[in-house]
Protein backbone atom coordinates (compact mmCIF):
# COMPACT_ATOMS: atom_id res chain seq x y z
CA UNK A 1 0.00 0.00 0.00
CA UNK A 2 0.85 3.21 -0.54
CA UNK A 3 -0.04 7.03 -0.51
CA UNK A 4 -1.14 8.47 -3.71
CA UNK A 5 -2.12 11.53 -5.76
CA UNK A 6 -4.66 10.68 -7.98
CA UNK A 7 -6.14 12.38 -10.83
CA UNK A 8 -9.90 12.38 -11.50
CA UNK A 9 -9.91 11.61 -15.38
CA UNK A 10 -13.45 10.75 -14.98
CA UNK A 11 -16.42 11.14 -12.64
CA UNK A 12 -20.41 10.46 -13.79
CA UNK A 13 -23.33 9.24 -13.00
CA UNK A 14 -24.27 6.07 -13.87
CA UNK A 15 -27.47 5.06 -11.79
CA UNK A 16 -29.81 6.52 -9.03
CA UNK A 17 -27.28 8.08 -6.51
CA UNK A 18 -24.16 5.74 -8.22
CA UNK A 19 -21.35 7.45 -9.32
CA UNK A 20 -18.00 6.30 -11.12
CA UNK A 21 -15.16 7.24 -10.79
CA UNK A 22 -12.20 6.64 -13.00
CA UNK A 23 -9.12 8.00 -11.17
CA UNK A 24 -5.36 8.15 -12.66
CA UNK A 25 -2.37 6.14 -10.64
CA UNK A 26 0.45 8.72 -10.60
CA UNK A 27 3.09 5.28 -10.96
CA UNK A 28 2.78 1.96 -12.60
CA UNK A 29 1.14 -0.07 -10.24
CA UNK A 30 0.91 -3.55 -10.08
CA UNK A 31 -0.33 -6.48 -7.71
CA UNK A 32 -3.80 -4.88 -7.09
CA UNK A 33 -6.40 -7.41 -6.53
CA UNK A 34 -10.08 -7.85 -7.11
CA UNK A 35 -11.90 -6.95 -4.01
CA UNK A 36 -9.54 -4.77 -2.43
CA UNK A 37 -10.52 -1.10 -1.97
CA UNK A 38 -9.29 2.51 -1.39
CA UNK A 39 -8.96 5.13 1.19
CA UNK A 40 -9.59 8.37 -0.54
CA UNK A 41 -10.18 11.83 0.57
CA UNK A 42 -13.53 13.33 -0.55
CA UNK A 43 -11.96 16.61 -1.99
CA UNK A 44 -12.69 18.92 1.23
CA UNK A 45 -10.95 20.50 4.12
CA UNK A 46 -13.73 20.04 6.63
CA UNK A 47 -13.59 15.73 6.14
CA UNK A 48 -10.71 14.96 8.08
CA UNK A 49 -12.21 11.24 7.31
CA UNK A 50 -11.08 9.35 3.99
CA UNK A 51 -13.70 6.91 2.43
CA UNK A 52 -12.63 3.63 2.02
CA UNK A 53 -14.05 2.81 -1.62
CA UNK A 54 -14.05 -1.10 -3.27
CA UNK A 55 -12.17 -0.73 -6.65
CA UNK A 56 -14.11 -2.27 -9.37
CA UNK A 57 -12.39 -1.77 -12.09
CA UNK A 58 -8.49 -0.75 -12.73
CA UNK A 59 -5.26 -1.70 -15.67
CA UNK A 60 -2.17 -0.64 -14.69
CA UNK A 61 -2.22 3.33 -14.89
CA UNK A 62 -5.62 3.45 -13.59
CA UNK A 63 -8.38 2.57 -10.82
CA UNK A 64 -12.49 3.02 -10.91
CA UNK A 65 -14.60 3.00 -8.29
CA UNK A 66 -18.01 3.16 -7.70
CA UNK A 67 -19.79 4.83 -4.69
CA UNK A 68 -22.90 5.64 -3.64
CA UNK A 69 -24.10 9.28 -2.56
CA UNK A 70 -24.99 8.86 0.86
CA UNK A 71 -23.76 11.74 3.32
CA UNK A 72 -22.26 15.34 2.55
CA UNK A 73 -18.79 13.37 2.13
CA UNK A 74 -19.89 11.19 -1.12
CA UNK A 75 -22.00 14.46 -2.10
CA UNK A 76 -18.71 16.06 -2.31
CA UNK A 77 -16.70 13.28 -3.89
CA UNK A 78 -19.72 13.54 -6.51
CA UNK A 79 -18.77 17.00 -7.13
CA UNK A 80 -15.09 16.30 -8.35
CA UNK A 81 -14.36 17.12 -12.20
CA UNK A 82 -12.15 15.49 -14.51
CA UNK A 83 -8.76 17.13 -13.69
CA UNK A 84 -9.40 17.09 -9.78
CA UNK A 85 -6.65 15.95 -7.22
CA UNK A 86 -7.39 13.14 -4.80
CA UNK A 87 -5.01 12.13 -2.23
CA UNK A 88 -6.02 8.39 -1.07
CA UNK A 89 -3.97 5.19 0.10
CA UNK A 90 -4.13 1.86 -1.83
CA UNK A 91 -4.79 -0.86 -2.61
CA UNK A 92 -5.95 -2.08 0.87
CA UNK A 93 -7.46 -5.63 2.06
CA UNK A 94 -6.93 -8.38 0.95
CA UNK A 95 -9.32 -9.08 -1.39
CA UNK A 96 -10.64 -12.44 -3.53
CA UNK A 97 -8.27 -14.84 -4.36
CA UNK A 98 -9.29 -18.13 -6.67
CA UNK A 99 -8.07 -21.35 -6.33
CA UNK A 100 -6.68 -23.01 -9.41
CA UNK A 101 -9.39 -26.07 -8.55
CA UNK A 102 -11.98 -23.39 -8.63
CA UNK A 103 -13.75 -23.25 -11.55
CA UNK A 104 -17.49 -22.67 -10.90
CA UNK A 105 -18.46 -19.63 -8.86
CA UNK A 106 -21.34 -17.76 -7.98
CA UNK A 107 -20.99 -14.43 -7.47
CA UNK A 108 -24.04 -12.63 -5.35
CA UNK A 109 -23.85 -8.43 -5.85
CA UNK A 110 -26.52 -6.47 -3.75
CA UNK A 111 -26.57 -2.79 -4.65
CA UNK A 112 -23.19 -0.91 -3.90
CA UNK A 113 -21.80 -4.67 -3.35
CA UNK A 114 -22.01 -5.55 -7.22
CA UNK A 115 -18.69 -3.64 -7.63
CA UNK A 116 -16.13 -5.68 -6.02
CA UNK A 117 -18.15 -8.47 -7.93
CA UNK A 118 -16.78 -6.48 -11.49
CA UNK A 119 -13.60 -6.46 -10.14
CA UNK A 120 -13.39 -9.76 -9.34
CA UNK A 121 -15.58 -10.96 -13.42
CA UNK A 122 -12.14 -8.68 -15.16
CA UNK A 123 -9.38 -10.10 -12.66
CA UNK A 124 -10.49 -13.52 -13.77
CA UNK A 125 -11.61 -13.01 -17.24
CA UNK A 126 -10.68 -15.22 -19.85
CA UNK A 127 -8.30 -17.59 -16.94
CA UNK A 128 -10.72 -20.76 -17.09
CA UNK A 129 -13.22 -19.66 -14.63
CA UNK A 130 -16.99 -19.57 -15.12
CA UNK A 131 -18.66 -17.15 -13.21
CA UNK A 132 -22.81 -17.83 -12.23
CA UNK A 133 -23.94 -13.73 -11.31
CA UNK A 134 -26.83 -12.99 -9.16
CA UNK A 135 -27.11 -9.25 -8.99
CA UNK A 136 -29.63 -7.45 -6.81
CA UNK A 137 -30.76 -3.70 -7.10
CA UNK A 138 -33.49 -1.99 -5.46
CA UNK A 139 -35.52 -0.83 -8.20
CA UNK A 140 -34.82 -0.42 -12.25
CA UNK A 141 -33.55 2.83 -11.39
CA UNK A 142 -30.59 1.64 -9.46
CA UNK A 143 -29.50 -1.08 -11.98
CA UNK A 144 -25.86 -0.53 -13.36
CA UNK A 145 -22.78 -2.70 -14.43
CA UNK A 146 -25.60 -4.92 -16.49
CA UNK A 147 -23.08 -5.29 -19.72
CA UNK A 148 -20.15 -6.32 -17.43
CA UNK A 149 -22.05 -8.88 -15.85
CA UNK A 150 -23.74 -10.01 -19.07
CA UNK A 151 -20.30 -10.59 -21.06
CA UNK A 152 -18.46 -12.00 -18.48
CA UNK A 153 -21.06 -14.23 -16.65
CA UNK A 154 -21.49 -17.85 -18.28
CA UNK A 155 -24.94 -16.62 -16.69
CA UNK A 156 -26.16 -13.73 -15.13
CA UNK A 157 -29.94 -13.13 -13.48
CA UNK A 158 -30.90 -9.29 -12.23
CA UNK A 159 -33.12 -9.06 -9.73
CA UNK A 160 -34.80 -6.65 -8.08
CA UNK A 161 -36.85 -5.34 -4.77
CA UNK A 162 -39.81 -4.38 -6.38
CA UNK A 163 -39.78 -6.66 -9.75
CA UNK A 164 -39.27 -3.16 -11.82
CA UNK A 165 -35.89 -4.92 -13.65
CA UNK A 166 -35.41 -8.38 -14.01
CA UNK A 167 -37.50 -10.79 -11.61
CA UNK A 168 -38.60 -10.11 -8.24
CA UNK A 169 -36.67 -10.58 -5.35
CA UNK A 170 -33.27 -10.61 -4.06
CA UNK A 171 -29.44 -12.08 -4.95
CA UNK A 172 -29.70 -14.89 -2.18
CA UNK A 173 -32.83 -16.03 -3.21
CA UNK A 174 -31.89 -16.17 -6.67
CA UNK A 175 -28.70 -17.86 -5.79
CA UNK A 176 -30.70 -20.58 -3.89
CA UNK A 177 -33.14 -21.23 -6.52
CA UNK A 178 -30.37 -22.60 -8.74
CA UNK A 179 -28.03 -23.65 -6.23
CA UNK A 180 -29.05 -27.32 -6.58
CA UNK A 181 -28.51 -27.46 -10.53
CA UNK A 182 -25.24 -25.31 -10.31
CA UNK A 183 -23.44 -26.54 -7.10
CA UNK A 184 -20.90 -23.98 -7.74
CA UNK A 185 -17.13 -24.66 -6.41
CA UNK A 186 -17.42 -21.73 -4.24
CA UNK A 187 -19.24 -18.29 -3.36
CA UNK A 188 -18.33 -14.83 -3.03
CA UNK A 189 -21.02 -12.19 -1.89
CA UNK A 190 -21.04 -8.17 -0.92
CA UNK A 191 -24.07 -6.71 0.24
CA UNK A 192 -26.00 -4.75 2.63
CA UNK A 193 -25.48 -6.58 5.92
CA UNK A 194 -29.16 -8.19 5.94
CA UNK A 195 -27.82 -10.03 2.60
CA UNK A 196 -25.38 -11.65 3.82
CA UNK A 197 -27.16 -12.22 7.09
CA UNK A 198 -30.01 -14.54 4.94
CA UNK A 199 -26.79 -15.95 3.09
CA UNK A 200 -25.26 -17.34 6.45
CA UNK A 201 -28.45 -18.86 7.99
CA UNK A 202 -29.26 -20.32 4.31
CA UNK A 203 -26.57 -21.77 4.08
CA UNK A 204 -26.65 -23.42 7.55
CA UNK A 205 -30.35 -23.85 6.97
CA UNK A 206 -29.81 -26.03 3.93
CA UNK A 207 -26.36 -27.19 5.62
CA UNK A 208 -24.39 -25.53 2.26
CA UNK A 209 -21.00 -26.69 2.38
CA UNK A 210 -19.87 -24.56 -0.55
CA UNK A 211 -16.92 -22.37 0.47
CA UNK A 212 -18.37 -18.72 0.43
CA UNK A 213 -16.44 -15.42 1.09
CA UNK A 214 -18.35 -12.47 1.82
CA UNK A 215 -17.08 -8.69 1.70
CA UNK A 216 -17.85 -6.23 4.61
CA UNK A 217 -18.22 -2.64 5.02
CA UNK A 218 -17.55 -0.37 8.29
CA UNK A 219 -16.66 2.78 8.80
CA UNK A 220 -13.45 3.78 9.01
CA UNK A 221 -10.75 5.53 10.65
CA UNK A 222 -6.99 4.92 9.02
CA UNK A 223 -8.06 2.24 6.40
CA UNK A 224 -4.86 0.39 7.22
CA UNK A 225 -5.29 -1.34 10.13
CA UNK A 226 -4.04 1.22 12.80
CA UNK A 227 -6.93 2.50 14.24
CA UNK A 228 -8.68 -0.27 15.06
CA UNK A 229 -12.45 1.14 14.27
CA UNK A 230 -13.70 -0.93 11.76
CA UNK A 231 -13.56 -3.96 13.90
CA UNK A 232 -15.91 -7.44 13.67
CA UNK A 233 -16.11 -9.90 16.09
CA UNK A 234 -15.22 -13.31 15.67
CA UNK A 235 -16.91 -15.83 15.57
CA UNK A 236 -17.02 -18.30 18.52
CA UNK A 237 -13.54 -16.10 20.17
CA UNK A 238 -12.90 -13.65 21.98
CA UNK A 239 -11.03 -11.68 19.61
CA UNK A 240 -11.76 -8.96 17.08
CA UNK A 241 -10.83 -9.07 13.56
CA UNK A 242 -10.10 -5.78 11.52
CA UNK A 243 -12.82 -5.20 8.69
CA UNK A 244 -9.46 -3.17 6.62
CA UNK A 245 -6.46 -5.27 7.30
CA UNK A 246 -7.80 -8.25 8.23
CA UNK A 247 -10.63 -8.43 5.80
CA UNK A 248 -12.81 -6.85 3.81
CA UNK A 249 -13.24 -10.48 2.48
CA UNK A 250 -13.79 -13.05 5.32
CA UNK A 251 -14.97 -16.73 5.35
CA UNK A 252 -18.17 -16.90 6.42
CA UNK A 253 -17.82 -18.35 8.86
CA UNK A 254 -15.05 -16.97 10.47
CA UNK A 255 -16.88 -13.40 11.21
CA UNK A 256 -20.04 -12.39 12.91
CA UNK A 257 -22.40 -10.65 11.09
CA UNK B 1 18.72 21.11 7.96
CA UNK B 2 17.69 23.10 11.06
CA UNK B 3 18.30 20.67 14.25
CA UNK B 4 14.53 19.71 15.33
CA UNK B 5 16.06 17.39 17.61
CA UNK B 6 14.44 18.06 21.57
CA UNK B 7 14.94 16.39 25.13
CA UNK B 8 12.36 15.97 27.30
CA UNK B 9 12.94 14.41 31.08
CA UNK B 10 16.52 13.17 29.12
CA UNK B 11 15.34 11.37 26.51
CA UNK B 12 16.42 12.68 23.14
CA UNK B 13 13.94 13.00 20.45
CA UNK B 14 15.28 13.24 16.90
CA UNK B 15 12.45 15.67 16.00
CA UNK B 16 10.02 16.78 18.17
CA UNK B 17 6.96 14.92 16.18
CA UNK B 18 4.75 11.82 17.98
CA UNK B 19 2.30 9.79 16.76
CA UNK B 20 -0.43 9.58 18.81
CA UNK B 21 -1.79 6.98 20.99
CA UNK B 22 -4.36 5.39 19.09
CA UNK B 23 -4.03 6.27 15.75
CA UNK B 24 -0.69 4.72 15.05
CA UNK B 25 -1.40 0.92 16.45
CA UNK B 26 2.34 -0.67 17.79
CA UNK B 27 3.94 0.95 13.98
CA UNK B 28 3.48 -1.99 12.12
CA UNK B 29 0.86 -0.44 9.73
CA UNK B 30 2.29 2.49 8.80
CA UNK B 31 5.76 1.18 9.01
CA UNK B 32 4.41 0.17 5.19
CA UNK B 33 3.73 3.09 4.32
CA UNK B 34 7.34 5.17 5.68
CA UNK B 35 10.39 4.12 7.75
CA UNK B 36 8.73 4.77 11.27
CA UNK B 37 12.42 5.30 12.32
CA UNK B 38 12.25 9.21 10.85
CA UNK B 39 9.53 9.77 13.23
CA UNK B 40 10.26 11.62 16.71
CA UNK B 41 8.39 9.38 18.93
CA UNK B 42 5.76 6.88 18.86
CA UNK B 43 3.23 6.59 21.64
CA UNK B 44 1.48 3.28 21.80
CA UNK B 45 -2.33 2.27 21.54
CA UNK B 46 -3.48 2.38 25.13
CA UNK B 47 -2.53 -0.37 26.64
CA UNK B 48 -3.99 -2.23 30.09
CA UNK B 49 -3.42 -4.97 32.41
CA UNK B 50 -5.93 -7.53 30.44
CA UNK B 51 -6.35 -7.85 27.02
CA UNK B 52 -9.67 -5.62 25.84
CA UNK B 53 -11.86 -6.19 22.95
CA UNK B 54 -13.48 -1.78 23.19
CA UNK B 55 -17.01 -0.83 22.28
CA UNK B 56 -19.00 -1.70 19.59
CA UNK B 57 -19.13 -0.40 15.81
CA UNK B 58 -19.74 2.30 14.46
CA UNK B 59 -16.79 3.77 16.58
CA UNK B 60 -16.06 6.70 14.54
CA UNK B 61 -17.64 9.53 13.01
CA UNK B 62 -17.43 12.82 11.64
CA UNK B 63 -18.16 17.02 12.18
CA UNK B 64 -16.51 19.92 10.15
CA UNK B 65 -12.86 19.64 10.87
CA UNK B 66 -13.27 17.20 13.28
CA UNK B 67 -14.07 13.24 14.06
CA UNK B 68 -15.18 11.52 17.05
CA UNK B 69 -14.09 8.37 18.20
CA UNK B 70 -15.55 5.57 20.80
CA UNK B 71 -13.00 2.59 20.21
CA UNK B 72 -13.09 2.28 23.73
CA UNK B 73 -9.09 0.77 24.68
CA UNK B 74 -9.68 -2.20 22.42
CA UNK B 75 -6.16 -3.63 22.81
CA UNK B 76 -4.40 -7.02 23.44
CA UNK B 77 -3.22 -6.53 26.65
CA UNK B 78 0.10 -5.12 28.22
CA UNK B 79 2.06 -8.78 28.45
CA UNK B 80 0.91 -9.51 24.38
CA UNK B 81 2.09 -5.77 23.96
CA UNK B 82 5.75 -7.03 25.79
CA UNK B 83 6.13 -10.48 24.08
CA UNK B 84 4.99 -9.56 20.57
CA UNK B 85 4.88 -5.74 19.59
CA UNK B 86 7.83 -4.18 21.66
CA UNK B 87 10.77 -5.48 19.39
CA UNK B 88 9.85 -4.50 16.75
CA UNK B 89 8.74 -0.98 17.38
CA UNK B 90 12.28 -0.46 19.50
CA UNK B 91 13.85 -1.57 16.53
CA UNK B 92 12.63 1.36 14.47
CA UNK B 93 15.23 3.65 16.18
CA UNK B 94 12.39 5.87 17.46
CA UNK B 95 11.68 6.63 20.91
CA UNK B 96 8.53 4.49 22.01
CA UNK B 97 6.06 5.77 25.20
CA UNK B 98 3.97 2.91 26.36
CA UNK B 99 0.34 5.22 26.57
CA UNK B 100 -1.18 2.85 29.29
CA UNK B 101 -4.71 2.96 31.06
CA UNK B 102 -6.49 1.15 33.95
CA UNK B 103 -9.45 1.07 36.61
CA UNK B 104 -8.03 1.43 39.26
CA UNK B 105 -4.61 2.93 41.55
CA UNK B 106 -3.46 -0.40 41.35
CA UNK B 107 -3.89 -1.18 37.90
CA UNK B 108 -2.06 1.73 36.66
CA UNK B 109 0.46 0.65 39.32
CA UNK B 110 0.82 -2.95 37.92
CA UNK B 111 0.87 -2.10 34.65
CA UNK B 112 3.59 0.75 35.54
CA UNK B 113 5.74 -2.20 37.12
CA UNK B 114 5.41 -4.38 33.97
CA UNK B 115 6.77 -1.61 31.55
CA UNK B 116 9.60 -0.09 33.86
CA UNK B 117 13.14 0.37 32.31
CA UNK B 118 11.34 -1.62 28.76
CA UNK B 119 10.17 1.69 27.13
CA UNK B 120 11.36 4.91 26.73
CA UNK B 121 8.58 6.84 28.45
CA UNK B 122 5.25 5.65 30.01
CA UNK B 123 1.96 8.06 29.01
CA UNK B 124 -0.31 7.74 31.60
CA UNK B 125 -4.36 7.73 29.95
CA UNK B 126 -6.25 9.49 32.71
CA UNK B 127 -8.52 10.64 30.47
CA UNK B 128 -9.92 8.34 28.05
CA UNK B 129 -14.14 9.25 28.02
CA UNK B 130 -14.95 5.86 26.48
CA UNK B 131 -14.00 3.41 29.36
CA UNK B 132 -17.23 3.87 31.70
CA UNK B 133 -15.88 2.84 34.80
CA UNK B 134 -12.52 4.18 35.55
CA UNK B 135 -10.76 6.07 32.97
CA UNK B 136 -12.91 9.69 33.06
CA UNK B 137 -12.91 9.75 37.05
CA UNK B 138 -9.09 9.67 37.46
CA UNK B 139 -8.38 12.69 34.83
CA UNK B 140 -11.44 14.92 36.26
CA UNK B 141 -10.43 16.26 40.09
CA UNK B 142 -6.84 17.12 41.12
CA UNK B 143 -7.35 14.84 43.74
CA UNK B 144 -7.84 12.06 41.65
CA UNK B 145 -5.17 13.31 39.17
CA UNK B 146 -2.71 13.42 41.74
CA UNK B 147 -3.31 9.71 43.53
CA UNK B 148 -3.81 8.13 39.95
CA UNK B 149 0.66 9.83 39.44
CA UNK B 150 1.80 8.83 42.36
CA UNK B 151 0.34 5.16 42.58
CA UNK B 152 1.91 5.09 38.87
CA UNK B 153 4.99 6.75 39.60
CA UNK B 154 5.93 4.76 43.04
CA UNK B 155 6.32 1.58 40.63
CA UNK B 156 9.13 3.57 38.64
CA UNK B 157 12.52 3.34 38.65
CA UNK B 158 13.52 3.89 35.20
CA UNK B 159 11.01 5.07 33.33
CA UNK B 160 9.42 8.73 33.12
CA UNK B 161 6.30 9.54 33.54
CA UNK B 162 4.13 11.44 31.10
CA UNK B 163 0.31 12.00 32.51
CA UNK B 164 -2.29 13.03 29.70
CA UNK B 165 -4.49 15.33 30.28
CA UNK B 166 -8.49 15.44 30.19
CA UNK B 167 -9.57 18.49 29.03
CA UNK B 168 -13.08 18.15 30.00
CA UNK B 169 -12.51 19.81 33.30
CA UNK B 170 -13.05 22.53 35.01
CA UNK B 171 -9.49 24.22 34.84
CA UNK B 172 -6.38 22.20 33.35
CA UNK B 173 -3.74 24.16 34.85
CA UNK B 174 -4.95 23.23 38.07
CA UNK B 175 -4.87 19.28 37.01
CA UNK B 176 -1.44 19.84 35.61
CA UNK B 177 0.05 21.04 39.16
CA UNK B 178 -1.84 17.92 40.72
CA UNK B 179 0.39 15.62 38.26
CA UNK B 180 3.21 17.25 38.95
CA UNK B 181 2.64 17.52 42.89
CA UNK B 182 1.93 13.70 42.14
CA UNK B 183 5.70 13.20 40.61
CA UNK B 184 4.70 13.03 37.23
CA UNK B 185 8.33 14.16 34.98
CA UNK B 186 5.72 15.53 32.31
CA UNK B 187 2.02 16.52 31.07
CA UNK B 188 0.73 15.83 27.85
CA UNK B 189 -2.22 17.33 26.51
CA UNK B 190 -5.15 17.55 25.11
CA UNK B 191 -6.80 14.33 24.79
CA UNK B 192 -9.83 14.32 23.24
CA UNK B 193 -12.82 16.25 23.65
CA UNK B 194 -16.25 14.90 24.81
CA UNK B 195 -19.11 14.72 21.85
CA UNK B 196 -22.04 13.43 20.54
CA UNK B 197 -23.16 13.25 16.45
CA UNK B 198 -27.04 12.35 15.77
CA UNK B 199 -28.23 10.84 12.87
CA UNK B 200 -31.10 12.84 11.82
CA UNK B 201 -33.27 10.15 10.11
CA UNK B 202 -33.29 7.11 12.92
CA UNK B 203 -32.34 9.95 15.97
CA UNK B 204 -29.92 7.63 17.60
CA UNK B 205 -26.27 9.01 18.31
CA UNK B 206 -23.99 7.94 15.01
CA UNK B 207 -21.67 6.63 17.65
CA UNK B 208 -22.43 3.00 18.97
CA UNK B 209 -21.19 4.06 21.96
CA UNK B 210 -23.35 7.49 21.80
CA UNK B 211 -20.91 9.90 22.90
CA UNK B 212 -17.10 9.88 21.63
CA UNK B 213 -13.67 11.87 21.79
CA UNK B 214 -13.63 14.73 19.00
CA UNK B 215 -10.46 15.31 17.40
CA UNK B 216 -9.00 17.01 14.61
CA UNK B 217 -8.07 20.22 13.55
CA UNK B 218 -11.26 22.03 14.55
CA UNK B 219 -10.41 21.83 18.32
CA UNK B 220 -6.65 23.12 17.66
CA UNK B 221 -7.42 26.45 19.01
CA UNK B 222 -8.84 24.87 22.28
CA UNK B 223 -5.34 22.59 22.10
CA UNK B 224 -2.87 25.60 22.24
CA UNK B 225 -5.09 28.04 24.34
CA UNK B 226 -4.83 24.90 26.99
CA UNK B 227 -1.09 24.08 26.09
CA UNK B 228 -0.37 27.70 27.02
CA UNK B 229 -2.18 27.93 30.46
CA UNK B 230 -0.89 24.86 31.37
CA UNK B 231 3.17 26.09 30.16
CA UNK B 232 2.55 28.75 32.37
CA UNK B 233 1.76 26.67 35.39
CA UNK B 234 4.22 23.64 35.26
CA UNK B 235 8.20 23.79 35.68
CA UNK B 236 8.15 20.17 33.95
CA UNK B 237 7.88 20.07 30.12
CA UNK B 238 4.75 19.99 28.32
CA UNK B 239 4.07 17.83 25.49
CA UNK B 240 1.05 19.83 23.29
CA UNK B 241 -1.65 17.96 21.19
CA UNK B 242 -4.76 18.60 19.26
CA UNK B 243 -5.81 19.10 15.69
CA UNK B 244 -2.16 19.56 14.41
CA UNK B 245 -2.13 18.92 10.86
CA UNK B 246 1.09 20.55 9.39
CA UNK B 247 4.27 22.34 10.91
CA UNK B 248 2.30 25.75 11.09
CA UNK B 249 0.17 23.74 13.67
CA UNK B 250 3.42 22.19 15.79
CA UNK B 251 5.38 25.65 15.59
CA UNK B 252 2.44 27.08 17.51
CA UNK B 253 2.34 24.70 20.37
CA UNK B 254 5.97 25.08 20.45
CA UNK B 255 5.94 28.93 20.43
CA UNK B 256 3.66 28.52 23.43
CA UNK B 257 5.84 26.50 25.31
CA UNK B 258 5.44 22.55 24.27
CA UNK B 259 8.31 20.66 24.08
CA UNK B 260 7.25 18.46 21.43
CA UNK B 261 3.88 17.58 19.65
CA UNK B 262 1.64 14.69 18.69
CA UNK B 263 -0.51 14.02 15.99
CA UNK B 264 -3.38 11.83 15.49
CA UNK B 265 -6.31 12.21 13.65
CA UNK B 266 -4.28 13.78 10.56
CA UNK B 267 -2.87 10.48 10.06
CA UNK B 268 -6.30 9.36 9.20
CA UNK B 269 -6.57 12.32 6.47
CA UNK B 270 -3.32 11.73 4.96
CA UNK B 271 -1.22 8.32 6.19
CA UNK B 272 2.19 10.65 5.40
CA UNK B 273 0.87 13.52 7.76
CA UNK B 274 3.98 13.04 10.29
CA UNK B 275 6.53 12.67 7.57
CA UNK B 276 5.46 15.80 5.86
CA UNK B 277 5.32 17.48 9.15
CA UNK B 278 8.68 16.96 9.80
CA UNK B 279 9.91 18.23 6.89
CA UNK B 280 8.05 21.44 6.68
CA UNK B 281 9.29 22.16 10.29
CA UNK B 282 12.90 21.76 8.46
CA UNK B 283 12.08 23.94 5.58
CA UNK B 284 10.03 26.75 8.08
CA UNK B 285 13.29 27.01 10.11
CA UNK B 286 15.81 27.01 7.24
CA UNK B 287 13.91 29.77 5.50
CA UNK B 288 14.18 32.17 8.05
CA UNK B 289 17.63 30.77 9.30
CA UNK B 290 16.63 29.57 12.43
CA UNK B 291 19.36 26.88 14.05
CA UNK B 292 17.40 24.76 16.14
CA UNK B 293 14.05 23.79 16.72
CA UNK B 294 13.99 24.19 20.67
CA UNK B 295 15.08 27.65 20.60
CA UNK B 296 11.47 28.56 19.30
CA UNK B 297 10.26 26.87 22.55
CA UNK B 298 8.14 29.63 24.79
CA UNK B 299 8.82 32.44 22.95
CA UNK B 300 5.14 33.47 22.68
CA UNK B 301 4.55 36.98 23.93
CA UNK B 302 1.30 38.10 25.18
CA UNK B 303 -0.48 40.66 24.92
CA UNK B 304 -0.70 43.22 27.47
Amino acid sequence: MKELTLKVLKNEPIAAGIYRMRLELPEKTEGIRCGQFINISVGDASHLLRRPIAICQKDESSVTICYQVKGNGTKNLSGAKAGDILQSVLPLGNGFILEEKEKKIALLGGGVGVFPMVSVLQEYAGKGKNFYSYVGFRNKDAVCMESEFQQMSEKVCFVTDDGSYGERGNAVEAFLKEYDSLLPDVIFACGPLPMLRALKKAMRDFAIKTPCYVSLEERMGCGIGACLVCVCKKSGKAENVRVCKDGPVFEIDEVEI
Amino acid sequence: MADLSVKVCGVLFKNPVIAASGTFGFGKEFNEIYDIGALGGISTKGLTLEPRLGNATPRIAEGHGVILNSVGLQNPGVDRFLAEDLDFLKASGTVIIANVAGKTLEDYAQICAKLDGKVDMIELNISCPNVRCGGMAFGIRPESVESVTKSAKSQLKKTPLIVKLSPNVENIAVNALAAEKGGADCVSLINTLTGMVIDIENRRPLLANNTGGVSGAGIKPIAIRMVYEVCRAVSIPVIGMGGITCAEDALEFIIAGASAVQVGTANFTDTMAMPKIISGLNKWLDERKIPNLSSLRGTLTVNG
